[in-house]
């Protein structure tokens, strides 16, 4: 088979959750693009219906279903309605979450209800939803997960802490899941998305218009939909615990600003060798 | 009491690259420690061997035994005599601390075959030739420490360092595989990762030095004493289960993205 070839997902099903907007939606719609059929997940509904009449439209079957991923009922019913429309799940992308949940709140201010809140939405959700969609991977022999994590798995943020021990969280238990089910043909892997403000140009502002990243501009949503499509496809049968980070270059630096560009000649008496 | 096990006395270290400022203050700190220790430069510059003298000044002054030497750190023949000379002057080795720096920084096109192979040669082929050398005493006496200084530049990259870069994470790498090889015949192989540092050979211009300061968790570079005390502690048989591990001390600069 072509490598081109192994990126078709016809005959695929695809359970994006967090696909009303942002990178879900993008994810989503590259699926799509790739001939899956998809269930699109999200708490609100007038969102992820738009979602889905935007896939209908490119000729694929969508089904939205409402659903809060910190609730394990909610999780499960939607899995179910997986399952009853089209009989098989064999991709899933827990991408949903929020990060403004205890954003800039400094430590002695996180409520506990602020910190569950934070890991229901940003972990447990992921967790709930493995749960429900790996044993219809396992009886159909195989299966891919994408879970997507953050910069702030990977690196520390000042005054975000519910998010970074979430998200850190995540990856680990990706880590778990891609041994646990190396065996059985399901792929388990990370997107770790680098600054992604979706198009809105105050959050584009707010972020410099990514002029501290080092390829000097922020990400754009649709610069999302391929790498998961690749991760959903035969292209990765091998790749399994592994955290692809789509962040324009800054993890590659981050010890130093970016532009930080020194040149240092060798010394003028350091050629000579000593033999 | 805890604090013995800390102490060298009775060790005898070899320092290469104590001409510059990481090597330098890892080699008082072991002196302070009680160890002996010779020092070496990591080329043969007029500054190199000045510095590497002032630092064996310092360690005689902490009353412990010990030598200069001027070495090109890339010369196998160069570095098989400094260790025969502090096996014969010292009596043994019980530690080697690799700290040699070379520093280079130019766009890549720039960048010579003959100076990117003088950075790979000094930077990771003298830490090569250096654990072998010392690892035939080491061995023999079926105890050892090696103590490498990689930079963050073997863990990050950075515009205009890809020779250095490269140097770097071939010493990371080269850690944790001798820590294998070696990890059953008592020598032991470990890695301090020194985050920016007062002068450093790599910090540029005072400009990009603010801009580090900056841009760093503590608003400081480090001070070089700040790193060394890792190395006290890497050498002692406090660390006796320790092998094949990176110690970053970076003021947290990896932590941030």
């Amino acid at each position: 088979m072509l490598a081109l070839d192994k990126l078709k997902l016809d005959g695929k099903v695809a359970v994006v959750t967090g696909a009303g907007r942002g990178l879900g939606l993008a994810m989503a719609l590259a699926l799509a693009e790739a001939d899956a059929d998809l269930v699109v997940a999200a708490r609100t509904r007038s969102q992820i219906e738009e979602t889905a009449e935007t896939v209908r439209a490119r000729g694929r079957r969508c089904l939205p279903v409402p659903t809060d991923i910190t609730d394990s009922r909610s999780v499960q019913a939607m899995v179910d309605a997986a399952i009853a429309e089209y009989g098989r799940i064999d991709i899933l992308v827990n991408n949903a979450g929020a990060g403004s949940i205890g954003r800039g709140i400094p430590l002695e201010e996180v409520t506990d209800d602020l910190w569950r809140r934070s890991i229901d939405t940003n972990l447990s959700g992921a967790f709930y939803c493995c749960r429900a969609a790996i044993p219809h991977m396992l009886r159909q022999g195989g299966g891919k997960i994408i879970n997507v994590t953050s910069i702030s798995g990977l690196r520390g943020v000042p005054n975000s802490f519910t998010y970074a021990a979430a998200k850190a969280g995540l990856i680990n238990f990706t880590r778990a899941l891609a041994l646990t089910y190396a065996r059985h043909n399901i792929q388990c892997n990370l997107i770790a998305p680098g600054l992604f403000p979706h198009g809105e140009p105050a959050a584009i502002e707010a972020l410099g218009g990514g002029r501290y990243v080092p390829m000097g501009r922020v990400g754009s949503d649709e610069e999302m939909g391929p790498l998961c499509v690749f991760l959903a496809s035969e292209l990765t049968s091998y790749m399994n615990g592994q955290v692809i980070v789509l962040d324009g270059g800054g993890l590659a630096g981050g010890h130093a600003p970016t532009g930080f560009a020194p040149v240092v000649p060798l010394a003028a008496d350091a050629l000579e060798g000593g033999a | 009491m805890a604090q013995e096990v800390f102490s060298l006395e009775g060790k005898v270290a070899l320092v290469i690259g104590a001409s510059n400022v990481i090597g330098r203050a890892i080699a008082v700190a072991l002196a302070e420690a009680g160890a002996n220790v010779a020092v070496a430069t990591t080329i043969r510059s007029r500054r190199e061997e000045v510095a590497a003298h002032s630092c064996a000044n310092e360690v005689w002054a902490l009353n412990r035994r010990g030598f200069a030497q001027a070495i090109d750190a890339a010369s196998e023949s160069d570095v098989e005599a400094l260790v025969r000379r502090t096996v014969s002057e010292l009596s043994r080795l019980d530690i080697l601390v690799n700290a040699h720096d070379l520093p280079f920084a130019k766009p890549l096109l720039e960048v010579s075959p003959t100076e990117w192979q003088r950075v790979i040669d000094v930077n990771l082929t003298g830490v090569y030739l250096a654990c072998r050398a010392a690892a035939r005493p080491m061995l023999s006496q079926e105890s050892g420490r090696v103590i490498n200084v990689v930079s963050l530049l073997g863990e990050r990259g950075m515009v205009n360092g890809a020779a250095y870069c490269a140097a770097q994470a071939g010493v990371l790498n080269l850690t944790r595989a001798l820590a294998l090889e070696w990890a059953r015949s008592g020598v032991k192989v470990n890695a301090i990762g020194a985050g920016w540092a007062e002068g450093m050979g790599l910090l540029g211009q005072e400009e990009e030095r603010q801009q580090l300061e900056h841009f760093l968790p503590y608003r400081r570079l480090a001070q070089p004493e700040e790193i060394a005390g890792a190395a006290v502690y890497m050498a002692s048989d406090a660390a006796d289960y320790l092998t094949g591990q990176i110690v970053w001390i970076e003021g947290g600069a990896l932590s941030r993205p």
